[in-house]
């Protein structure tokens, strides 16, 4: 108990984020009833995270989710998907009445338990875990191999790729501009190696002071960040979000960022998301970051 | 007294017919639908179908079997506590168990993620040992194992802040997986986790059935039980070690499940009276009992999740302390 108080910030933070990774609305994706090879039915499947049925539906493989777990809200037709669990426990008696050909999990999302037992069970577990933009096109690929819809998925992951090489190139070169990352109001939080956003600064070439702290998501003194030299602080705010109120950054005027009102609060949902749209919201922040970068640079 | 005695018998059948029915009807709750009439042809021939075979053998009948017997041990862990520190309050949780159990799920979800199937309880029950461990050492420098209380509290303080500390730099997800799982839950057991505690639950009574007489005397207090040639130290001592052993086993498989231990005995006391053997026996058939109910709710209270069961067992706990305490209050 005396645990459970002390983390609960960190708690609400992790399920926040988790819950804003995966829970907004996106592109609308083609589903297509493909045969898996000449007479083989296409696998049922169980998907358990909202980015694993995001990418199902992206190669075509959305009409085979016989189940999922909550949030998993994109495309509308996902909403239909009987819920079976969420990040904390599974309802194994559903699964097993679903009987599905294969299940898709999220390793560090799913109760690992739960999917330790569904193994033991005889039932075909397979694993996501997207760490980077690259990851998400692998995952593109496997997923539509394993539902029958290679083809689709080679096309929507080479589609992939190129968008970030092309997102990549336009930024290499710029100058790196300090940047301050509020994941987080209260307590102060940022980010560092490790997180899913810091590759967000990286390739947008924006320069993270805090990059080198040793946890993910580590919490830090305003006094921390008045030592730096911010040219812009990234405040995203989310949908899901309602009661979030960002950090009253005008208060700390001494802050070069503030002084020159170089603040952007791009859509949380969509950044943090880890499925194919994360490279709209990614476009859409560099450019924001590139425009402050000019605006600073045309002001030396 | 001697209508208690007369009494005993009836009221401990009464309590076993209960936890009977109750395993019974347990098995007729859950997400899928399943008659009593398949139930019954699973049991005397075949299952209806493979899946309802898998679900009822698979699933039903290891929860059951395990929520029963930790219910069981919680329960007479907190008894046989109570008794031998003659605190009310002494309850298995408080002797740095959970927090040392803590320490080990969270060192092992951070260092071992991919085989925490096997690491957690195993960490877990490892970290509970060592709470306790370093308990009683802390009581023994001390010279006063009457303080085995304060000493356990001090030390779970301490393990849950280095759990916390290793949360804060470890990779956020392990911080849900361990909060999640000392929130407790029987929906990850398998039958062997059944023997095993068994087997510690068998070995707990049959010490606690060779000391029962001995622990009936430390309710007189310590001098009148050293008059009757007990060493008051020596038996809390090798009771809490019992105890730790039991509580940690549950907490391995089981996940953190609070408050039965602290009010099991309480309700038992009630019904049967203070001494050992009556005490023992009703605690475990009430605690099995209000476990198997409990995990009932726990898997069926919302239409597409479960409830973690401490949360259950402490909230219906408080409740319960809250009125025992306004009863004692207007008598």
């Amino acid at each position: 108990m005396i645990l459970f108080k002390a983390v609960t910030v960190k708690i609400s933070l992790v399920i926040t984020l988790a819950v804003t990774l995966l829970a907004s609305p996106c592109l609308v994706a083609k589903s297509q009833e493909v045969k898996h090879g000449e007479n083989k039915p296409l696998p049922k499947i169980i998907a358990l995270a909202p980015h694993i049925v995001e990418m199902l539906y992206d190669v075509g493989a959305g009409a085979q989710i016989i189940a999922t777990t909550d949030f998993a809200d994109y495309p509308e037709q996902a909403k239909n998907i009987p819920s079976i669990g969420n990040y904390i426990r599974l309802q194994l008696e559903k699964v097993i009445a679903l009987q599905p050909d294969l299940i898709i999990a999220w390793q560090s999302g799913n109760p690992s338990d739960d999917l330790a037992r569904l193994s033991q069970l005889g039932f075909k577990v397979v694993y996501s875990e997207p760490k980077t933009f690259s990851d998400i096109a692998k995952e593109l690929r496997h997923f539509a191999d394993l539902s029958g819809h290679s083809e689709q998925g080679r096309q929507v992951a080479d589609e992939f790729l190129k968008q970030l090489g092309d997102i990549q190139d336009r930024y290499r070169d710029k100058q790196p501009i300090s940047t301050f990352y509020e994941l987080w109001s209260r307590p102060l939080t940022t980010i560092a190696r490790g997180s899913w956003p810091q590759q967000h600064l990286n390739i947008c070439r924006a320069e993270n002071p805090f990059e080198q702290v040793s946890s993910p998501y580590p919490q830090v003194n305003i006094e921390q960040v008045l030592k730096t030299p911010i040219r812009l602080i990234i405040q995203p705010l989310s949908v899901n979000q309602k009661d979030k109120e960002g950090f009253n950054w005008q208060n700390w005027p001494t802050i070069k960022a503030v002084s020159e009102n170089n603040i952007i609060t791009p859509d949380a949902d969509a950044l943090h998301r880890m499925t194919r749209r994360s490279l709209l919201a990614l476009d859409k922040l560099c450019s924001d970051i590139d425009k402050v970068r000019r605006s600073y640079l045309s002001g030396i | 007294m001697s209508q208690i005695r007369f009494n005993l018998p009836v009221k401990l059948s009464l309590l076993a017919l209960l936890c009977l029915g109750s395993i019974g009807a347990a098995l007729t709750f859950g997400p899928v639908n399943i008659s009593p009439q398949q139930l019954v042809a699973c049991f005397s021939t075949t299952c209806e179908t493979p899946v309802i075979d898998m679900v009822v053998f698979q699933v039903r009948v290891p929860r059951i079997l395990v929520g029963l017997v930790a219910g069981m041990g919680l329960a007479i862990a907190g008894a046989i506590l109570q008794n031998t520190t003659r605190n009310p309050l002494a309850d298995p949780y408080l002797f740095g168990i959970v927090s040392g159990a803590g320490l080990g799920a969270t060192i092992a979800s951070i260092t071992l993620a991919n085989m925490l199937t096997l690491a957690l309880p195993l960490a877990a029950f490892l970290g509970a040992l060592f709470a306790v461990i370093i308990v009683v050492l802390i009581a023994k420098a001390l010279q006063r194992m009457e303080q085995l209380l304060l000493a356990g509290i001090a030390v779970s303080f301490m393990l849950s802040s280095i759990s916390q500390f290793l949360l804060y730099l470890g990779e956020p997800f392990a911080t849900n997986r361990v909060m999640f799982w000392l929130m407790g839950s029987l929906a990850r057991v398998e039958l062997e986790n059944f023997y095993v505690i068994s087997a510690v639950l068998f070995f707990a009574l049959a010490v606690i059935t060779a000391f029962h007489r001995h622990i009936d005397a430390l309710l007189l207090g310590d001098e009148s039980a050293a008059s009757l040639g007990v060493n008051a130290d020596k038996l809390r001592l090798i009771m809490l070690a019992l105890c730790a052993a039991l509580t940690a086993t549950i907490v391995a498989y089981c996940g953190g499940i609070g408050f039965v231990g602290l009010m099991i005995p309480h309700i038992v006391r009630q019904i049967l009276g203070v001494t050992t053997i009556p005490l023992i026996l009703g605690s475990m058939l009430i605690g099995g009992t209000f476990i198997l109910w409990v995990d009932v709710i726990a898997r069926t209270a919302l239409e597409n999740a479960e409830i973690p069961i401490g949360i259950i067992t402490s909230a219906t706990g408080s409740i319960f302390f809250l009125l025992i305490m306004y009863r004692t209050r207007k008598n």
